[in-house]
């Protein structure tokens, strides 16, 4: 039995008194996943995010997420969720930590549990030196760290942010990926929203295509860094013995498919390119080639751009 | 505590901004006690004076100001959505914008409102419990009508593709005052029409006949304003709850246009009879059905959803979606039939031509007025339907009038002369207006249809 998926999108139309924004889109992401919601501005994704967190409803379909109907139970969904849109705004005049306490407070935590929180939410984005400075008074990178950490503050089970690197210099961009990393590390289900792919690189796990409103492409595929999925790697023995899958299972590596005279291997998260090798060889294999397979998500939408 | 009023306090009642309102108004009560030592009677009643000034100003006008922007500046900061996305109960949302983004108004209002009473029990003055009743009253329903108004702008911006605007809440507080003077200016307190019956509101003396009986003016007018008050903040309770995707069965709003009917209706009732009051009651209803086509947001995919609903029997999910005019249209329909059939207790009267008149003219010009806000630029929607109503009331009855007198008139206006030529008339146009209204809505066209379906 497999496990329900974390958001399900099934069939959403979304119409605009005047147009049509989004055409029939359903797909679905598990538990755990980042996924890079891509496409060209003005393709839906915004619209897309704001049903997927009960902002809007519908016109037409159902999405499902954490659990719970958007269109049924659209407050408890807003209590599962951390959503920032692309153009954010924050109380400028409320220091950080009165910012914090009242996203805490207003998503349902008690007055108890409330400072602990604040101080968890402004350490995971490094502002814990600044909790009494006024919002306004941050920059651009660290006014982008509080407002995700107003989204994460109550410990959402999903989180959906559109076009977060917007705007911001490398180095905040960089913080930012680090900080998508640890809270998909922690369980949390990321959806991230993004024309430019480079900023996804990082962190995407799986790839959704979003085209003139409608998925394009073939649906949720696997992409970017595939950190979360182990090493790939492509090799080639010198004559592979019989029992190869058995073996290979037996050093904790997976063959995961075969391509021409190369087979694909999955090794465990976190595997050095060179222990595997040497783990391989150990193991009496004759490696004649080794390639670690990495696919970023440039190549995945090209992929998917040309099917 | 509600964290929203608590995150409304921080902002707007700072121990620094409390601090200089503090200032302003010991400057103010201290230049009312300097001006008036000489006066014999001591400085006590021109403090009262002073007070209920300040109370009015920031209670009323500054208070409300700060209720619809707790609103619209969450609009223009970016942080709605944010607020939208809370736990919080639309109840605590409503109360703690309502009396959160006007705390500092308030506390300062409240300290007038003290002067006054002071100033009033030292004076021996009658009826002072009445008049702050009455004084708080205006004071919360003029706060909570920005409130709505503030939410309808919001809902009516997002549906046609702007940003909201203060404006739209200042337009609505002043349509409303208006039609507060009209009402109590018409009816409640036969002081003559427009601002004069407005004026009546602060200044009633005497008497009121409502509901076959006399009551003292004061008194009725502190529980009357005391009603609407609670109407307004149940309205905005409503409004937010569909700011926060939630839903509402169309049962508040009818329950409102009952009691509105009955307000209207017993100012006339000991004098007129059963069946004027009725016809009060209608017209204020009917005046509420105008109101309600133009504050419901120009969305004709909702149209279309409730039509598609409706014509399936799956009231439950056509209820929600039920367009705000309709509630008042049938009411109005009830009640002004009721006002012809009253006094001979049958439907088959001379009068049922007139009645017909009436409602096939309301029926009309939400006709036009859902034509012109239902097109491809729904920002532009209201005012082509006041316009379009006005060249049909004010040139289309010039017209009519200098062809043919009253008959021509009729065709243009629901004269009591010619009934049944306006019954014809305004049938007629309402047919046309309506076909061509459900032609643009796309009425028939299932909701996977396109929204661009049909285009014009």
């Amino acid at each position: 039995m497999t496990a329900a998926p974390m958001i399900d999108v099934r069939g959403v139309v979304y119409d605009y008194p005047t147009a049509r924004a989004l055409h029939g889109v359903s797909f679905t992401v598990e538990a755990g996943a980042v996924l890079a919601m891509v496409g060209p501005n003005g393709a839906g994704k915004t619209t897309l995010l704001r049903c997927m967190a009960a902002l809007d409803n519908p016109t037409e379909g159902e999405i499902i997420v954490a659990g719970l109907d958007t269109r049924g139970d659209p407050r408890g969904v807003h209590a599962a969720i951390g959503y920032l849109p692309d153009f954010f705004g924050l109380y400028e005049e409320l220091s950080v930590r009165r910012a914090l306490t009242y996203a805490a407070r207003s998503r349902g935590m008690s007055p108890g549990e409330t400072p602990r929180a604040v101080e968890e939410a402004a350490a995971r984005v490094q502002l814990t030196d600044r909790l009494e400075m006024r919002a306004g008074e941050l920059s651009r990178g660290l006014k982008q760290r509080l407002a995700i950490a107003q989204t994460i503050v109550h410990r959402p089970r999903v989180l959906l942010l559109d076009e977060p690197a917007a705007g911001l210099d490398p180095e905040a961009r960089r913080a930012l990926s680090d900080l998508i990393l640890r809270l998909a590390g922690e369980g949390m289900t990321i959806v991230v929203s993004s024309h430019i792919l480079a900023e996804l690189e990082d962190y995407s796990t799986r790839m959704l295509m979003i085209r003139d409103g409608a998925v394009a492409g073939g649906g949720v595929v696997a992409a970017g860094s595939g950190a979360r999925h182990g090493l790939q790697v492509a090799v080639a023995f010198a004559d592979p013995p019989q029992d190869l899958p058995e073996r290979l299972a037996a050093i904790g590596v997976t063959l995961e498919r075969h391509d021409g005279e190369e087979v694909v291997l999955l090794a465990p998260e976190g595997e050095d390119d060179a222990a595997l090798l040497a783990r391989l060889i150990g193991a009496g294999l004759k490696v004649r080639s080794f390639q670690p397979v990495r696919r970023t998500l440039e190549d995945a939408y090209l992929a998917e751009v040309a099917r | 505590m509600n964290p929203e009023f608590q995150r409304n306090l921080w902002l707007e009642a700072s121990p620094r901004r409390i601090a200089w309102a503090g200032v302003v108004l010991l400057l103010i009560y201290g230049a009312a006690i300097t001006l008036t030592r000489s006066n014999p009677y001591g400085a006590l009643p021109a403090l009262g004076g002073v007070g209920a000034v300040v109370f009015v100003v920031c209670a009323m006008i500054w208070g409300a100001r700060a209720s619809g922007n707790s609103i619209l500046t969450e609009i223009a900061d970016r942080t709605w959505d944010f607020q939208r996305l809370s736990a919080l109960k639309p109840w605590a949302m409503t109360w703690g914008k309502l009396f959160g983004g006007a705390s500092l108004a308030w506390l300062c209002g409240l300290t007038g409102l003290l002067m006054m009473v002071i100033a009033g029990l030292s004076g021996r003055v009658t009826g002072l419990a009445t008049t702050a009743v009455f004084m708080l009253a205006l004071a919360v329903l003029l706060q909570a009508i920005s409130l709505g108004a503030a939410l309808i702008g919001v809902r009516k911006a997002r549906a046609e593709g702007r940003t909201a605007r203060a404006s739209g809440v200042l337009g609505g507080l002043i349509i409303g005052a208006i039609l507060l003077s009209w009402v109590a200016g018409s009816a409640g307190f036969q002081r003559g029409m427009g601002t004069e019956g407005f004026g009546a509101l602060f200044t009633a003396n005497g008497l009121v006949d409502w509901g076959g009986r006399l009551w003292s003016a004061a008194a009725f007018r502190a529980v009357a304003l005391t009603l609407f008050a609670a109407w307004a903040v149940i309205g905005a309770w409503r409004l937010m709850r569909l700011e926060l995707q939630m839903q509402n069965a169309p049962v508040i709003w009818p329950a409102f246009l009952i009691f509105l009917a009955i307000f209207a209706g017993g100012f006339v009732l000991r004098t007129q009879g059963f069946a004027a009051s009725l016809a009060v009651g209608s017209l204020v209803v009917a005046l509420s059905a105008y109101a309600a086509a133009f504050a419901e947001p120009a969305d004709r995919v909702r149209i279309r959803q409730f039509a598609h609903f409706a014509a399936k029997g799956d009231l439950a999910r056509a209820a929600p979606l039920t367009p705000a005019p309709l509630a008042p249209l049938l009411i109005a329909t009830l009640l002004v039939l009721g006002a012809f059939a009253a006094p001979t207790g049958s439907l088959m009267t001379p009068e049922l031509g007139q009645a017909g008149a009436l409602i096939a003219f309301l029926l009309r010009d939400l006709g036009v007025i859902a034509l012109c806000r239902m097109g491809e630029r729904p920002q532009r929607g209201d005012f082509s339907a006041v316009v379009a109503l006005g060249l049909l009331y004010g040139v289309g009855g010039s017209i009519g009038w200098a062809v043919g007198q009253e008959t021509g008139g009729a065709l243009f206006a629901p004269l009591a002369n010619a009934p049944l030529i306006s019954l014809a008339s305004g049938l007629a146009q309402a047919a046309v207006v309506w076909v061509l209204a459900a032609k643009r809505i796309g009425i028939n066209a299932p909701p996977s249809a396109p929204a661009s379906v049909p285009a014009t």
